[in-house]
């Protein structure tokens, strides 16, 4: 027999007022980093410290990447964590917090005054990740459940919060003297907390709850998710101490292998899912975030390289580092939030405009109500205008890059028109 | 999976109705799911009481669902008023697609 619980046990979705701001707020950066890209497009010709090239990066990594992720995981909550979100208030307060922070850090950033715009930016993008975390533990304390995407979601914030402070104290040494060492030589430090310990982390560990999910596949293996948390928060740890401690380079391939490891096991994740799935086609938008999975194995590719030229030439490539920051920031998280964006927001428009007419009358499916002729044309440009703007760093061409960032600026007008089309979605009866 | 019912007809007719209520990220109904698990009908007390599950406990259109399925319920028998009971136990598993849902999904 059956065991009948009630209907108490259905979690509270989180609301969609709390969610949306950061889906618009990420949508209108990632436009604004590509119409930077545009402008800007010659910097990335030079060294890659330079006040454009660190404006538009923060915007990608905090306005675009984290922005986004943070209003997903806000819905996401009752689905990772197995409880409710906690507070919509400190939701919002994040949502403030970052929403003036970013701007006033990319300013900071653009014009390189580091000064007070760039530390009260810091300050806010802080607090906003304080109020997150502070929401998160106390929402999983709540919960009544522990799985290991729980962990893999509350680890990854506080490696934010780690690079975050540690990207503060960066700031206020340029001004104040804080550090022993230039904040140049710490940018590899703050650069790989954000890139692994916040992105790598949080999307493996979103990422496997959500990709057998849209492929309703069978495929579960939680001994293997955890060998990923522990290969990728162990390789992070052991560079962090490698890096502060140590001035072996050789060394540094130790956590290198980690990391690589970890990546190649989720990507074997995502392919027993995909083997495994019930629902045989696959739409676009889960194409182009299985793509984003292959592409985590790109950087790994370039810093083999470039540490291969270091201990050979003992010189670094500006034009490979440039371009590993570049196939991070624009490859793989970017993809995966391309994808995904469409599998997600279209949901909770769903969930909002439909909740009350299921079974009523016959309602659109939530992947009708954006355009999948857009998506695929957003896809195209997106993925020449990848390949064509790494070209042009590799090959330090002012023209391929130009061209390779209007592709991009395209790919953002195109994103933005079908989210501004999901956002202003109204009712209609089919 | 079958539907446990102590009363054939009037399930036949619930669960031609329920077929109304679908997944929407799915596209396929709560029938072909294998979401029912067992539709009874109080004769006397004029109620029907329908157990059911979700693909997983914390389905985000789980509130939606269930309230569709209780509200088709109510609109096909009118007289009767619906308690809707959800259960995890035993929990959904792949398996409990009918035939037909797996064919809809090897289409789509």
């Amino acid at each position: 027999m059956f065991t009948a619980i009630g209907n108490t046990a259905i979690v509270k979705t989180t609301s969609y007022k709390v969610v949306l701001p950061f889906y618009l707020y990420a949508a209108v950066a990632f436009l604004v980093a590509t119409i930077l890209l545009s402008v800007s497009a010659g910097d990335f010709t030079k060294h890659y410290f330079h006040p454009h090239t660190l404006a538009i990066t923060h915007i990608m990594a905090l306005g675009w990447g984290t922005m986004i992720i943070l209003g997903a995981s806000h819905q996401l909550v009752p689905v990772l964590i197995e409880g409710s979100l906690y507070s919509n208030t400190l939701a919002y307060i994040s949502f403030i917090s970052a929403a003036v922070g970013i701007p006033l850090l990319a300013y900071g950033f653009y014009v390189f005054n580091m000064g007070w715009p760039a530390q009260c930016g810091g300050l806010l993008v802080i607090s906003a990740i304080v109020a997150y975390l502070l929401n998160l533990s106390i929402s999983m304390a709540k919960s009544k459940h522990e799985n290991v995407h729980a962990f893999f979601i509350f680890t990854a914030a506080l490696w934010l919060l780690t690079t975050a402070a540690v990207g503060l104290l960066l700031v206020c040494n340029f001004t104040d003297s804080l550090l022993p060492e230039n904040s140049l030589d710490y940018l590899p430090l703050h650069a790989h907390l954000g890139i692994v310990g916040w992105f790598l982390l949080l999307v493996t560990g979103i990422g496997s709850r959500l990709i057998p999910m849209f492929l309703i596949s069978k495929y579960n293996n939680t001994t293997q998710l955890w060998w990923i948390y522990g290969l990728i928060n162990g390789g992070l740890l052991s560079f962090i101490f490698l890096f502060l401690y140590t001035n072996s380079r050789v060394l540094l391939t130790f956590p290198l292998m980690a990391v690589t490891v970890a990546i190649l096991l989720f990507g074997h994740f995502c392919y027993m899912a995909y083997r495994q799935r019930i629902r045989k086609k696959v739409d676009e938008q889960m194409k182009v975030s299985l793509l984003s999975v292959s592409m985590m194995l790109l950087p790994v590719i370039f810093l083999v390289i470039t540490g291969v030229l270091l201990l050979v030439s003992a010189s670094e490539s500006v034009s490979l580092v440039t371009a590993y920051g570049f196939i991070i920031f624009f490859g793989w998280i970017t993809a995966i939030i391309l994808g995904m964006t469409f599998k997600t927001l279209p949901f909770i428009v769903w969930n909002k405009v439909y909740h009350h007419s299921n079974g009523k009358a016959k309602t659109p499916n939530p992947k009708d109500l954006f355009s999948n002729v857009i998506f695929k044309w957003m896809s195209a440009a997106y993925i020449s205008g990848f390949v064509f703007f790494t070209a042009g760093i590799l090959l330090q061409d002012t023209v391929v890059l130009q061209s390779a960032a209007v592709l991009l600026s395209v790919t953002s007008l195109l994103y933005n028109w079908n989210v501004i089309k999901l956002l202003t979605y109204k009712p209609v009866s089919v | 999976m079958n539907v446990i019912t102590n009363n054939g007809i009037k399930c036949t007719v619930a669960l031609a109705s329920l077929q109304n209520v679908v997944d929407p990220e799915i596209g396929l109904n709560i029938v072909d799911l294998g979401l029912i698990y067992q539709l009874d009908f109080d004769e006397s007390e004029k109620k029907i009481y329908c157990t059911m599950t979700l693909t997983t406990q914390f389905c985000p259109m789980g509130e939606s669902i269930t309230n569709a399925a209780k509200e088709t319920l109510n609109g096909s028998f009118p007289d009767y008023e619906t308690v809707l009971e959800l259960t995890f136990d035993p929990p959904w598993i792949h398996e409990m697609i009918s035939e037909e849902g797996h064919e809809f999904l090897n289409e789509k």
